[in-house]
């Protein structure tokens, strides 16, 4: 400004009259100066926008203001111009500047600095609030730069993005606050240099508080000088030189604001510092609830802290063979001696459980137990048979020693011969009083022996009448003194007379009519019924078809089996009865039986030489004392029995036929159980009925086996295809899929089952998943909750 | 050779694809590491074997046969009981992404068959109609530009909270005040209360977290949330604890756990921030509370008063009382009088076309700190399926009901009125917040939204999880098992809790910012919103726009 060619303007805010000119008219006379003169006076008079867009750097303009002036003084400031204002001055000094030196001597009102991109502006007092808002910078150019001598108001450098402040503190508008209240919100960018107190409201995500660094501190000494030359108060240089009471606000990079705490205090710190204290210091739960462990645990746990936990429950349950067979033969342990290569012991187990197994499990029975073989939902059911009849030459099993007890069993049927049986391996005596001249009741007596091979009920009835403690008295006829005395002499009686008395229907003719029973015991004995070409059998069950197969053996060409209802015959019986030609006829309700026939009741004749009816037997109970309460049923009188056989009479029990008329199988059953009954009674002992549950089949894991086509013929394979069900097969399959490696095998001590191990899961690795249970193919693990 | 017999129907057999969820596994990714089967809260999925048969039909050649495959999955059971509730822990707990449950597109057949021997549906949750609700198609279409003192959410000061409590005609307050008469209790607090969750219904580490997070938000963030109990009680050293002043102790028609509180009461350090008198729940208006026995464990038990392991009914009425004149007469007074007079006491209806008639007795009665409507979204922890789904009043045009009775009466300023019920259902908490209070609404409470924001409770409206009521809830919000709740950091909780209210209150700014509002809730300030439905409009009164 001191060079030679300088030329100083004069230009007047108002015209001769003293009224003011508008901002447009005196901006016009001020730039038309500024094209000529370097250096301008203004006499304003409240003109805005003084200094908009003059000077350039190749050009340098200086622009004293001395009047009042408007709004946005230097505002759009180029590089290369100075504008002094040597009194305050308004709202917006600086707005957009770019690179002007503003200096201001007074101070300013609002929204100094705002969006200031380049320049300084150098106030030498105090500015109003939101100064230094949204001030940019450009990288290609200097930052902007705002001093203020004294101080700022509220909402300071909100937005900043490139701006520095100098604010020292002298004679500020509040001495207790020189940087106004909430300063630098949304700051992204630039910095505050301050000196003096504040009310430290500055927004703590957008700035940090720091000292000056060396550096910074060497920029702020260096411009000190000119600032204070700039706004007349070089004296204060020394006041403003002292390091130690400088603070600097730097913007928060977003990098640094991800790496804060959101909140003021971290959970922890308040659960300690504050929450707890709230409770003296403790769990609020520790009164209601003393032991209850509230510390956090995971998703997936070991331990107690599992939901539910495998159990390895062993023959908890029975395999369904077991639990339908009447004697509860447990077939499934059968076939696992035999998979071990223990047949003698397989075969003496059964013989344990029956005495009859080649004539009853191998033949006779309907096989209940493979009726619900689990092996049906692969392929097919094991074929039980062939176990049965491989055991008909086995010795019989030894018995314990004799305990000096005896029992009298009144009928030598299977019922009987099993009461015997068990009694005997027990130890205790068994005397069976037979009215016939053999045992094996209606077995022996009525069965065809196409049905029931000879030589295989004779070599069972010899190895019965082998067991020690047997005594079998043949062709007795009871009574009820004889009743009485062997009540006397006997510790027990049991009653096993099976039914023997034919039932029949009093229609005309009846006499003519011979009873299956009878029919059936003469055809096995030397003196079979003389039986004619054709035959009509009324009743059309399994024993009529039997009686139909005895009377085609006999001679018959034609048999019409009739029934009132729909036959209930099934199996092999009914079988054989159609394979021989026996004609099933109904409903037929028979009106009266002539020496033609059969006459029904809408006349029909059905033409018979030998009518036969075959609609069941009943009890013959005439030897019974009176303490021995009966029901009667069907055309006959039952003995009451509970569930283990006991009648009326506290030595008086009943087993078979004389309970209800079941299969042979059934009265083997109840045969063992009361022999079972009466010895836990002899020695004084509680006895328990058969209580195991059948296991579910959902439980096992069928899909391992394959099905195969064919049942196969030998014992050998009937074992490989059992699938244990309830009894672990010892397949180390749980061991080898448990993810965790929990379940491991242990050797112990055969038990009574001869079973000598056991798989266990370990707690501390188990994590409840299931899979010993799932993959289990017998149904042994079973997740329990704990 | 498969034998048919294992294949057995009856009429509620049903098959995966009838079921809500289906579980899709895929084998090529499964380590089989048991992890799914293992926390599956209902046992749905478990290891299965599989056998495939391959045929040898080689023509040419004379052997002929079957070869067996066989290969293991995880897949879902079928049974009713035991139906997959697409929760999706397995999916969580899975190291290869090779499990989780799918929403079945198709009918599902398996809810004709929920209703086994004769038990009618009960579950958890909240009404389960998905999509958006009312609330959420609401704007805030009034925006100030260049007409009001512009504001700015990040950088001016807001005040957002509301008042709790009966408000006093000026002039009526002054005669009192001057008179030296009773002034009826108020408190400031944020208006986004966390509703009634009852200690019980929660988990101890959920109910304790949540008010752990509550304790933070006053004592640190000054954000005055309080939080409501539910019926069931407050644990004895909660009750004597400097937290007390967050909470809204509730009494209930079942009267759980009144007899600790009442007992507590000489030795309380501060009064509770109101008491909230339960008369419905928009869950299931009209039915009382249930605690199934499945969550009744000995804490609880012994919290509540009762014998452990029970079913815990309260009954739809408070069983001594009448009338609504004698309800609001005997229970305020009661309330009001135990706490000397110095506790907002209010109560709690569900939406229902009565929700007028309780207010204005309410008007009348000098004692009556407010009145809270929950609406049909409300949530529950329990409850029959076909309250839940099918019983109750939408809170908004409930509240809008109320709220403009009360203007024709010239007393919106006197009695806040405060609702409830699928607030934040889709997530927008603090739109439908905001709109609820533009409505006319001094407050909202929100009950199931911070049980999913600060939980992580799985629960949605299509049926997801909704086991709360039988104490299984897979994230240890809802159960009292140990096993479960344990599962659950308090700490956590609490954190949640102060995110969802700091942001809560940035939302509330963005809100009430362009509408020129910075301090005073726009109570009612209905000029300010609009609905792109006309009947809606209509029957809310306020702008359609299109």
């Amino acid at each position: 400004m001191s060079e030679e060619s300088s030329k100083t303007v004069t230009i007047h805010g108002r015209d001769k009259a003293g009224h003011r000119l508008t901002s447009k008219i005196f901006e016009e006379q001020v730039r038309t100066a500024a094209a000529s003169a370097d250096h301008l006076l203004l006499e304003s008079f409240g003109q805005h926008n003084i200094g908009l867009r003059l000077g350039d750097p190749q050009t340098p303009l200086t622009i004293e203001a001395g009047g009042p002036v408007g709004q946005r003084f230097g505002c759009m400031g180029q590089p290369g111009a100075t504008l002094i204002c040597k009194g305050s001055a308004s709202d917006d000094v600086g707005y957009l500047n770019i690179g002007a030196d503003i200096i201001i001597r007074g101070d300013t009102t609002n929204g100094t600095a705002n969006a200031m991109a380049g320049g300084r502006v150098m106030i030498g007092g105090s500015i109003g609030a939101r100064g230094l808002t949204m001030t940019k910078w450009n990288p290609d150019y200097p930052k902007p730069v705002l001093w203020v001598l004294g101080s700022v108001g509220d909402t300071f450098a909100e937005f900043n993005c490139g701006g520095t402040a100098i604010v020292c503190g002298i004679e500020p508008k509040n001495e207790k606050n020189v940087l106004g209240y909430r300063p630098c919100v949304g700051m992204v960018g630039g910095m505050i240099y301050y000196r003096g107190k504040t009310d430290d409201s500055y927004s703590r995500t957008n700035a940090k508080l720091t000292k000056p660094t060396d550096e910074e501190w060497q920029w702020l000494i260096e411009r000190l000088p000119e600032f204070l030359e700039a706004v007349e108060r070089p004296e204060l240089l020394a006041t403003l030189s002292v390091r130690e009471e400088w603070n600097l606000l730097t913007a928060i990079t977003p990098q640094e604001r991800a790496l804060m705490f959101s909140g003021p205090m971290p959970m922890a710190e308040f659960r300690h510092r504050i929450w707890s204290q709230g409770f003296g210091g403790g769990d609020p739960l520790r009164d209601l609830a003393p032991d209850l462990d509230r510390s956090v645990i995971g998703v997936i746990e070991t331990g107690d802290l599992r939901r539910r936990k495998p159990f390895w429950a062993n023959r908890d349950s029975a395999a369904p063979c077991t639990f339908y067979c009447p004697m509860h033969i447990p077939t499934i342990d059968r076939l696992r001696l035999i998979r071990e290569g223990r047949t003698e012991e397989a075969y003496e187990m059964l013989l344990r459980y029956t005495p009859l197994p080649a004539s009853v499990c191998g033949t006779i029975c309907p096989n209940l137990c493979m009726q619900n073989c689990s092996r049906r939902k692969v392929d097919f059911s094991i074929d039980v048979q062939i176990l049965g009849r491989a055991v008909r030459t086995a010795e019989p099993p030894k018995a314990l020693p004799a305990t000096g007890n005896k029992v009298a069993i009144i009928g030598g049927g299977p019922a009987g011969m099993a009461v015997a049986w068990h009694l005997a391996l027990a130890g205790v005596e068994a005397h069976i009083f037979e009215k016939s001249n053999q045992v094996g009741g209606k077995l022996a007596q009525t069965i065809p022996w196409e049905r029931l091979s000879r030589a295989v009920w004779e070599l069972e009835i010899e190895r019965f009448l082998k067991e020690d403690n047997i005594t079998v008295h043949l062709g007795v006829d009871m009574t009820r003194d004889k009743m009485e005395e062997l009540k006397k002499e006997y510790d027990y009686v049991v009653v096993a007379v099976g039914t023997h008395q034919p039932r029949t229907i009093p229609f005309p003719g009846h006499e003519r009519v011979i009873p299956a029973l009878d029919y059936l015991k003469a055809a096995k004995s030397d003196q079979p019924i003389k039986t004619g070409k054709q035959v009509v059998i009324i009743g059309a069950g399994n024993v009529g078809c039997d009686v139909a197969a005895m009377a085609y053996r006999l001679g018959a060409q034609q048999v019409t089996m009739v029934d009132i209802q729909k036959p209930l015959a099934f199996g092999k019986e009914r079988k054989a009865a159609e394979e021989l030609g026996a004609v099933f006829k109904w409903p037929v309700m028979t009106r009266e039986v002539t020496e033609e026939g059969l006459i029904t009741d809408d006349g029909t004749l059905i033409p018979a030489q030998t009518v036969i009816i075959s609609i069941g037997d009943v009890p013959k109970l005439q030897f019974l004392p009176d303490t021995v309460e009966t029901v009667s049923v069907a055309g006959g009188s039952w003995i009451k029995t509970d569930e283990a056989g006991r009648t009326s009479d506290a030595k008086i029990l009943a087993v078979g036929d004389v309970e209800r008329p079941a299969l042979a199988t059934n009265a083997l059953g109840a045969g063992k159980r009361t022999a079972e009954y009466i010895v836990a009674a002899l020695k004084g002992e509680k006895w328990l009925p058969f209580r195991k549950k059948v296991i579910q089949y959902e439980s096992l894991t069928t899909a391992h086996y394959d099905p195969e086509d064919n049942k196969g013929t030998t014992q050998d394979e009937q074992a490989q295809r059992c699938l244990s069900c309830g009894s672990c097969r010892d397949c180390h399959l749980c061991e080898t899929i448990c993810p965790t490696h929990a379940i491991f095998r242990r050797e112990l001590l055969p038990d009574k089952d001869k079973v000598g191990y056991e798989y266990v899961s370990d707690d501390s690795k188990c994590i409840a998943c299931g899979f010993c249970a799932d993959t289990c193919p017998c149904g042994i693990w079973s997740m329990r909750p704990f | 050779m498969v034998s048919v017999r294992s294949i057995y129907t009856t009429p509620s057999s049903l098959t995966y694809s009838d079921l809500p969820w289906i579980i899709q596994h895929r084998e090529d990714r499964c380590t089989l590491c048991g992890r799914c089967t293992s926390v599956c809260p209902v046992q749905a999925i478990y290891l299965t074997y599989r056998r495939q048969r391959m045929p040898k039909l080689d023509i040419l050649q004379k052997k002929r046969g079957n070869e067996y495959r066989h290969f293991v999955g995880i897949r879902q059971r079928t049974n009713i009981e035991k139906k997959c509730i697409g929760c999706g822990m397995c999916s969580m707990v899975c190291p290869n992404e090779a499990i989780g449950p799918v929403p079945n597109s198709n009918e599902q057949r398996a809810l004709f068959h929920l209703n086994q021997k004769g038990e009618a549906w009960k579950r958890g949750g909240r009404r389960n109609m998905p999509g958006r609700t009312t609330l959420d198609r609401i704007v805030f279409d009034r925006i100030s530009m260049l007409t009001d003192p512009a504001l700015d959410a990040g950088r001016h000061e807001f005040n957002l909270n509301t008042i709790l409590g009966r408000i006093l005609p000026p002039e009526e307050y002054i005669r009192r005040h001057t008179a030296g008469e009773w002034i009826p209790p108020t408190r400031e607090i944020f208006p986004f209360v966390i509703g009634s969750m009852s200690f019980g219904a929660l988990s101890p580490n959920m109910w304790l977290g949540l008010l752990q997070g509550v304790a933070y938000c006053n004592e640190v963030l000054g954000i005055p949330v309080v939080m409501a109990t539910g019926e069931g009680g407050c644990p004895p050293w909660v009750l004597k604890s400097p937290f007390l002043k967050y909470i809204i102790l509730q009494i209930a028609s079942g009267y759980f756990g009144w007899d600790e509180i009442i007992r507590a009461i000489p030795e309380m350090q501060c009064d509770p921030a109101a008491i909230e008198i339960k008369y419905g729940q928009g869950a299931k208006p009209g039915d009382g509370g249930l605690l199934m026995w499945f969550k009744v464990s000995k804490l609880i038990a012994r919290l509540r008063g009762v014998p452990e392991g029970v079913d815990l009914p309260s009954p739809p009425v408070h069983q001594t009382l009448y009338s609504i004149e004698e309800s609001v007469m005997k229970m305020i007074q009661t309330m009001s009088m135990a706490f000397g007079f110095r506790v907002p006491v209010y109560p709690k209806i569900s939406g229902s076309t009565s929700a007028k008639s309780v207010l204005n007795n309410l008007v009348r009665n000098p004692y009556a700190g407010g009145m809270l409507i929950d609406g049909i979204d409300g949530g529950t922890g329990a409850a029959y399926n076909v309250s839940m789904d099918a019983t109750g009043h939408p809170i908004a045009s409930c509240l809008r009901e109320c709220y403009l009775d009360l203007v024709a009466q010239g007393r919106q300023n006197e009695i806040p009125l405060f609702a409830a019920g699928g607030i934040g259902k889709n997530g927008n908490v603090t739109q439908n917040g905001m709109a609820l209070i533009m409505l006319g609404a001094s407050g909202v409470h929100i009950g199931k939204y911070i049980m999913q924001a600060t939980g992580g409770c799985l629960g949605n409206e299509m049926g997801r999880c909704n086991v709360c009521n039988i104490g299984i809830c897979p994230k240890g919000i809802t159960s009292q098992n140990e096993k479960l709740f344990r599962r659950l950091d308090p700490d956590d909780v609490a954190q949640r809790v102060a995110d969802v209210f700091m942001s809560i209150r940035t939302e509330m700014k963005k809100i009430m910012a362009p509408l020129g509002r910075s301090q005073s809730l726009p109570i009612g300030m209905s000029d300010a919103l609009g609905i792109n439905d006309a009947d809606a409009a209509k029957r809310l009164q306020i702008k359609y726009i299109c």
